[in-house]
């Protein structure tokens, strides 16, 4: 009877969709809609043991159900989603459009609940599905010339990501003979369906090459959309990983390589990148392409050392939640200050998530690190001795950003924005979330990692990296450095430059041969319709002549 | 004894009701509206009985013996079923679209005539037994669209018209003479689960390969396989209701569940293997999937562009018949009911974007949803069907194609399938962006119908598709479920395996 109640965290924003859109429903529904995670949180905290719901009818097949990970990132996806969703109730208060916002926000948060709950492969790429699209109403919701270029970005990668998800699954389902994750899970993958997989859900996560999207999108939606993107859906693409990956069981060297040397690369990447934007907003999404890079590298060790797994996990749990809180509050209080300036108090606010980003003593991403740099240290060599340089580097990295943050938001938004009335009902959420992520990660670090944290060492070792970006950064201020200004997208913009120089150039391209050039779409679009056009006097002539050798045929025959 | 007449009582069901709205006036509305409900309520309730029947492996058979060694059989079993019921149930629906669709328009009677004949010749080759009944009920098929092709008689439709029996005229004089070669090869026989060709010498291995590739092009002009696919685009010109039931379940859909029985039930899927039969039919299948969706890509007129779509999709059936094992059979065979659902569904609604607001064309669609949201929404669901999204109904297809392409070790079909998935976004995604987030213009094209209240449309337009669309969630939310297209799907897959080990 209580394992039916799986299917409410999915079930209920769903079903407050409809009743957003209709007018007649509609002001009862925008009061309803912000507690609709409400289900989701409940059963993550609450919930005894092992819940599982088999829904043989729906779908292929349904299994739901709630283990020790996905209790843990569906405790964070609700509780960011509760609380993003109270921020937004009063952030968009005077929006005209704001039930169509509502629709897509609620059906990309069942989504995202859901992927948390799903058990088999169908379910799962169903719930991911319906997240990813339904969070293309959140990315153009504005409306502006810059959301719809963003969002026609995130549609081409996530079109192209959940084809190579639904090939790689395919790919796993077959040679398994079962749709089951747990089944899934048991036996080895092969090279080409975790490549599949590894990209697929890659996309999501923003690892190096896949990640021009997010930088465009994140920034550009509204506010709480924004933490919601940054902060939760992203881990969606984690935890579709560990679902689909044989972590633990099966050892994949080469993959697993990859996805550590992707995730290094991502760390570095994004701070390099992020340090060099002028808006905090996508500041902070790049800062994101940088964390998840943390946790890339954490599931890598995990496909090249399945031994090592327990403990990998359970890092990378730890880290995906602190990330999801900081990284949620952080896009709140830049949002809040916006609206209502740079006043004292809120940088302080502001300030709580970015040291705990930072990796700063004491804070939740010092428990985060610490358990991750434990695990990581057992890998095989020459891992270790690499990441005994390169993490704590990429921390200094993190601390430089979240310094140049404070700064751009404190430099930016002295004073109060246009139209300063500051709707209500947005400091409390996001006080609270700054309080989950001060709290939360202490409450579900394992105790090992708590004994750690109080000894010298420990701190030392986190407090450096904070104290050197600090004293960098008053060196910068002093010197008057300028950051250069690289546009959001990165890679994105050389690429379709590139392509476009390509089109241009068709005659050089065709250097080498004359007459090869690249295919120009509209030429062989004219070219094709000229083809068809001519079957049917040909194609019917055709026919009948076949008819008539077939008829000899036969009589021969 | 009145099992025998069952499958009789089917195909008079629509053509009884058809021969007589021939002879009403015009204007006797009423009477020929209630004519086409009666016989298609009545379609219906034979259908559920041998439902029933055939559920619990019961066959419905009637013979006809025309001259000696040639006789005319009608049977009722598992996958005549399916396809009868998927043309019964969106007949029902489309006779009432057209209802609305062709109000006050002229020819009524005689639309409605052929239509029902149209309909009479699609349950009759479904349910045929052999070839020559399936070859009478196709010629049939042909004879009573044309006229519903050209019905309005402009210059386009007339020209259409032409090609169109170009095509399916030869393609029938193949089907011919496929099925006289065979006749005189093996002599007349059913269809029969496993096939019945596998007994004959081994010598006729060659001769049985000829009238294979005759038989498949025979059925291929209307099933579209490229480059047979000449007439569909062309064909779009006719009214909605009739590209409806064209690219759902009648022309189309007769020519890919040819295929289906001429490689199970007169080869035998086994059978077939044997001969290297079903790579070939794998590749054109290919090849004619990313082709329909390269072309679709490039129109801007919305019918032409869903006809280039249904030329893509209608090839999924055949993909599927061609691959190997039970899985693959599956995705084939479910598909025929999910592509039909979903297809009718968008025609359905680029009817009511015509009708309501003359718009023809993709670039006139900008911001369409917020005046007719329910039609919009039902062509939403119909695209994303398309594309393979879940939970739609194919998203289901999809996948058992997908996981019949390994079982079969034809790992490139996965290839296929995920170009296919990416094109049919990229021909469908940009048409919900103008539905949906473009600003609407400041005046439609030719608004035909004002709206009324809650009414975007008349409700007999309206009405139907999103019947339809529920349709296409449900089949895929439900997939597992007693009685969906899947279960019955697997069903007949559990029956053409005779030799069968995974």
């Amino acid at each position: 009877m209580l394992a039916a109640s799986l299917i409410l965290p999915v079930l209920l924003p769903l079903l407050i969709v409809p009743l957003v859109l209709l007018r007649g429903s509609r002001a009862t529904a925008l009061r309803l809609a912000p507690w609709a995670p409400l289900p989701g949180l409940i059963l993550a905290l609450a919930a005894p043991g092992d819940l599982h719901l088999e829904l043989p009818g729906l779908l292929l097949g349904t299994s739901l159900g709630l283990d020790a990970s996905g209790r843990l990132f569906l405790l964070f996806t609700a509780l960011v989603w509760l609380l993003a969703g109270a921020f937004a109730q009063g952030w968009l208060r005077d929006d005209a459009g704001r039930h169509r916002f509502w629709a897509f926000f609620l059906a990309t948060q069942a989504g995202n609940l859901g992927v948390c709950l799903a058990q088999d492969a169908a379910s799962f790429y169903l719930l991911f599905a319906l997240m990813t699209f339904a969070a293309y109403g959140l990315v153009v919701h504005s409306g502006t010339a810059e959301a719809l270029r963003a969002g026609r970005v995130y549609l081409v990668m996530a079109v192209l990501g959940e084809a190579l998800l639904v090939v790689g699954m395919l790919l796993a389902v077959g040679a398994a003979g079962s749709h089951r994750l747990a089944d899934l899970a048991a036996l080895p993958l092969s090279g080409p369906a975790a490549a599949l997989l590894i990209a697929g859900f890659g996309i999501k996560v923003g690892v190096p090459l896949l990640h021009m999207w997010l930088p465009l999108a994140h920034p550009v939606a509204p506010v709480p959309a924004s933490a919601v993107l940054s902060g939760v859906i992203l881990k969606a693409g984690l935890l579709g990983w560990l679902r689909f990956l044989p972590l633990g069981a099966h050892a994949l060297p080469e993959a697993g390589t990859a996805l550590m040397a992707g995730g290094l690369l991502a760390m570095f990447l994004g701070v390099g990148a992020g340090l060099a934007q002028h808006n905090p907003k996508v500041l902070l999404a790049y800062s994101s392409v940088s964390q998840m890079g943390f946790m890339s590298l954490g599931v890598g060790a995990g496909l090249t050392a399945p031994s090592l797994w327990p403990l990998l996990l359970s890092a990378v749990g730890l880290y995906a939640l602190h990330h999801a809180l900081a990284k949620s509050a952080l896009f709140l209080g830049v949002g809040l200050i916006r609206l209502r300036g740079a006043r004292p108090a809120s940088l302080a606010g502001l300030a709580l998530p970015a040291l705990a980003l930072a990796g700063a003593p004491l804070t939740s991403g010092m428990l985060a690190k610490t358990e991750l740099k434990l695990a990581l240290a057992k890998l095989a060599a020459p891992w270790p001795d690499l990441l005994a340089w390169a993490l704590p580097l990429a921390g200094l990295g993190t601390a430089l950003l979240m310094a140049r943050l404070l700064w751009l938001v404190w430099n930016k938004y002295a004073t109060a924005g246009p139209g300063a009335a500051a709707p209500r009902g947005l400091v409390t959420p996001w006080l609270l979330l700054v309080l989950a992520s001060a709290v939360l990660v202490w409450a579900m670090a394992p105790a090992s990692v708590r004994t750690q944290a109080p000894r010298i060492g420990t701190l030392l070792d986190a407090a450096w990296p904070t104290f050197a970006a600090a004293a960098l950064g008053l060196l910068a201020l002093r010197l008057r450095w300028r950051a250069p200004a690289l546009p959001p997208g990165d890679i994105l913009l050389p690429l379709s430059r590139g392509l476009a120089w390509l089109g241009r150039r068709r005659a050089v391209w065709s250097w080498a041969k004359p007459g090869v050039g690249l295919p120009d779409p509209a030429r062989m679009a004219a070219r094709a319709q000229r083809l068809e056009s001519r079957l049917p006097a040909r194609g019917a002539a055709g026919a009948w002549w076949l008819t008539l050798l077939a008829t000899l045929g036969a009589l021969l025959g | 004894m009145i099992d025998t007449w069952l499958p009789v009582g089917v195909v008079l069901s629509s053509f009884l009701p058809g021969l007589f709205i021939f002879f009403l006036a015009e204007s006797r509305i009423r009477l020929r509206t209630a004519l086409n409900l009666i016989g298609a309520l009545a379609k219906l309730a034979l259908i559920g009985v041998m439902l029933w029947g055939v559920l619990n492996d019961h066959e419905y058979v009637f013979r006809h013996t025309v001259l000696p060694g040639l006789d005319l059989v009608l049977k009722a079993d598992a996958l005549a079923l399916l396809f009868v019921t998927l043309s019964a149930v969106l007949w029902l629906f489309t006779t009432l679209y057209a209802i609305g669709y062709l109000e006050g328009a002229p020819h009524r009677s005689r639309f409605f005539g052929f239509f029902s004949l149209c309909v009479t010749a699609t349950v009759g080759v479904a349910m045929a037994g052999n070839l020559f009944t399936f070859f009478v009920f196709y010629e049939l098929l042909t004879l009573a669209t044309y006229p519903l092709v050209v019905h309005r008689g402009t210059e386009q439709a007339m020209r259409a018209g032409h090609v169109y029996l170009g095509y399916t005229l030869g393609g029938g004089a193949l089907l011919l003479v496929g099925t006289v070669w065979l006749y005189g090869l093996a002599g007349q026989a059913d269809f029969v689960h496993g096939g019945s060709l596998a007994a004959l010498p081994p010598e006729t291995a060659g001769q049985l390969q000829v009238v294979f590739l005759l038989l498949i092009a025979g059925v291929g002009v209307k099933a579209a396989l490229v480059p047979l696919h000449g007439w569909l685009p062309l064909a779009m010109v006719a009214p909605a209701p009739v590209s409806a039931l064209l690219h759902a379940v009648a022309v189309v859909k007769a020519g890919a569940f040819g295929i289906v029985r001429i490689v199970y039930e007169v080869y035998g899927v086994e059978f077939a293997q044997s001969l290297d039969l079903l790579t070939p039919l794998a590749i054109a299948a290919a090849v004619t999937i990313i082709w329909g969706s390269l072309r679709a890509l490039f129109q801007d007129d919305l019918k032409k562009r869903l006809a280039y779509s249904t030329v893509s999709q209608v090839s999924y059936i055949a993909l599927g018949v061609a691959l190997f094992g039970p899985l693959g059979t599956i995705g084939g065979l479910v598909h025929l009911v999910h592509q039909g659902i979903m297809k009718i569904t968008l025609f359905f609604c680029a009817g009511n974007y015509a009708e309501t607001l003359g718009i023809h064309k993709i670039s006139e669609m900008d911001g369409a949803g917020r005046r007719m949201p329910w039609t919009s929404l039902a062509f939403t669901l119909g695209a994303f069907g398309m594309i393979g999204v879940p939970p739609l109904a194919g998203f289901v297809s999809k996948w058992y194609l997908g996981l019949g392409a390994l079982e079969a070790g034809m790992p490139w079909v996965l290839a296929v399938l995920a170009a296919s998935s990416l094109l049919n976004a990229a021909y469908f995604l940009p048409v919900l962006h103008r539905i949906w987030f473009r600003p609407a213009p400041s005046a439609w094209p030719a608004e035909h119908i004002p709206q009324r209240g809650r009414w975007e449309t008349a409700p007999l337009l309206l009405l139907p598709p999103l019947a339809t669309a529920a349709a296409i969630l449900l089949v895929g939310l439900f997939a597992a479920s007693a009685f969906s297209p899947l279960d019955w799907a697997k069903l007949i897959a559990d029956r053409e395996y005779l030799q069968w080990t995974p």
